[in-house]
Order: C-alpha cells, then structure tokens, then sequence
C-alpha cells in the first residue's frame, strides 16, 4: 500500500505532506516513544495519539513512511514545525487505533 | 522506558559523558511531588547548546541527527504538571567553575507518571559505568531517605575500584536494604 492508497482509504486530515508517494512497509501502532524508537522500522506507517515534537524525531530516526495521528489528534505547532522541516508526511485521523489496524488489516496490510 | 529509574540513567550519563568527576543525584519527594536533581562539574554547555538541549533534533553526539534524552524527561514532567531547569556554565579560564544543573519536578502520582522502577540497579549501574567518579545519591521521602556516598565508600575500601564485582554488590545489596527500610510503612 502507497501513501496514497492510504489517503483514499481512510480520507484521513492531511497535516504535513511530503512529495514522494512512498510505499508502507509496515505497521507499528504505539505511543510510548521510547519503544517506537526501537520498534518503528524504516517505510512503518506509525499510528499514535502522541503529537509533540519528539514524535517526529522519532519518526525520522526511523525513516518511517508516515505517522497517523488517531482520535482526531492535530499536531502541535512547533511539531507541525518540524514536519515540515524534515519532510515527514503526518495523517490525522477521528478513528481509533484499533479501528485504523482494522482498516489497514482488511487491505492486507 | 517504561520506568523512570531509566531516564535517571540516561540524564545522569550525560553527566558522566561530559567528563564529570563528582555527581550529585537527589531524588525528593513532597507530597505528590518529586523533585528530581543531578549536578555535576562536567565540561558544561554554551548557551547555544543549552538553548537548542530541549530540541530533540539536537544533540552533541555526532553518531545521531537527534538526542532525546532531555526531550523525553521534559515530556515526561510537563506530561505530569511539572518541567524542567537547566543551568550550565563552561570554565572562562582555568581552574573556573563549570558543570551542569538539571532540576526537574514530576506529579509523583499523576496518571501518566511512570513507576520509579530500580533505582538500586540504576545507581549501581551509573558507579560501573564510571567508577572514578564520585557520586552522592540521596533520595528522601518526608524523614525517610536512602543514601549512597561514593567518597565514604572510597575510605573504607582504600585502593580498591568501585569497579570490583563485590563492591558492586555491596552497594546494590545496601541500597536495596535501604529502601526496603525506607518502604516499611
């Protein structure tokens, strides 16, 4: 599944936007950043509820393809910020996680 | 890092890494606070570092675009209605003060605040890491406290390294015979 795919499936909040339609390897759905640290793997599609900054360090640590933010969580600005800056492309969305794995599961991803 | 003894660990190794030769650790707890402070006479920071320490796509270790040491202490006390304070000052010349100061206060029992997890093996693992340096750990809950001073150590061991495995076991089997004290309710 692309970025794209994942747009037209969940119609989700475009928040940051990155250029490249890139493709999603991998799910990792978690919101102790800690442990998305070592878990998020490079082209993951990261679904959390966490919004600040450190979030998208962790993400570009990991080259992850996208974060998903659920529960109709927006970014914070100077997490927006930093999305921006680094090309990190972030989703929102008003499901739930498990709602959201549900979704993507049903896509066989 | 699902306990809080672990960001200790990490906080209190930038210390070590800033080539401090004493640390302070106080662990303070008042009511539903906890005060959490680590000073050490490191090489301390300039002030565009000390600006840029709570941005975590920064950091002085060059193996890593980002450093999210401080980041996650400052999210975990402001998660927790509490935050964080850091001074530091370079020598201007020599023999000059320098060295850091970190003070953080957390909602000690805050729905979002961590278990204080192993601070014996925390503390141990800190002397291992950096047995020439000294420590004093102090952690005090109302008239209770656990204490640990690495030059009173050193008195009685004389030449002996804190690096020995006995001393190491000694300071851990101590600490945990402190808390265990300091838990008696």
């Amino acid at each position: 599944m692309k970025l794209s795919d994942l747009e037209k499936a969940l119609s989700p909040a475009v928040i940051a936007a990155r250029e490249e339609d890139r493709e999603i390897l991998g799910v990792y759905a978690g919101d102790l950043l800690s442990r998305a640290m070592s878990h998020v793997r490079e082209g993951d599609l990261w679904i959390t509820i966490m919004n600040n900054r450190n979030v998208l360090a962790v993400a570009g640590l990991a080259d992850a393809a996208a974060v998903l933010l659920a529960e109709g969580v927006t970014l914070l600005p100077d997490a927006l910020e930093a999305a921006r800056d680094n090309g990190i492309a972030v989703y929102s969305t008003d499901k739930t996680v498990y709602e959201v794995c549900s979704l993507l599961a049903g896509y066989g991803v | 890092m699902d306990e809080f003894s672990l960001y200790v660990l990490d906080i209190v190794n930038n210390s070590t890494r800033a080539g401090a030769r004493n640390i302070r650790i106080f662990l303070r707890e008042e009511g539903d606070d906890l005060y959490f402070t680590v000073e050490d006479d490191g090489c301390g920071m300039s002030e565009e570092q000390l600006a840029r320490l709570r941005d975590p796509f920064f950091t002085t270790r060059k193996t890593r675009k980002v450093g999210l040491g401080v980041p996650f202490l400052v999210m975990l006390a402001e998660m927790t209605g509490g935050w964080v304070k850091i001074a530091s000052k370079q020598a201007a010349g020599e023999g000059e003060d320098h060295g850091t100061k970190l003070e953080a206060k957390f909602g000690l029992h805050h729905v979002d605040f961590l278990p204080l997890g192993d601070l014996c093996g925390t503390v141990t693992t800190l002397i291992q890491g950096a047995p020439d340096t000294d420590f004093l750990y102090l952690h005090t809950r109302g008239e209770k406290q656990v204490r640990l001073d690495t030059k009173e150590l050193r008195q009685v061991l004389g030449d002996l390294s804190l690096a020995e495995p006995e001393v190491l076991a000694w300071i851990r089997e101590n600490l945990a015979e402190q808390y265990e004290q300091m838990n008696q309710v």
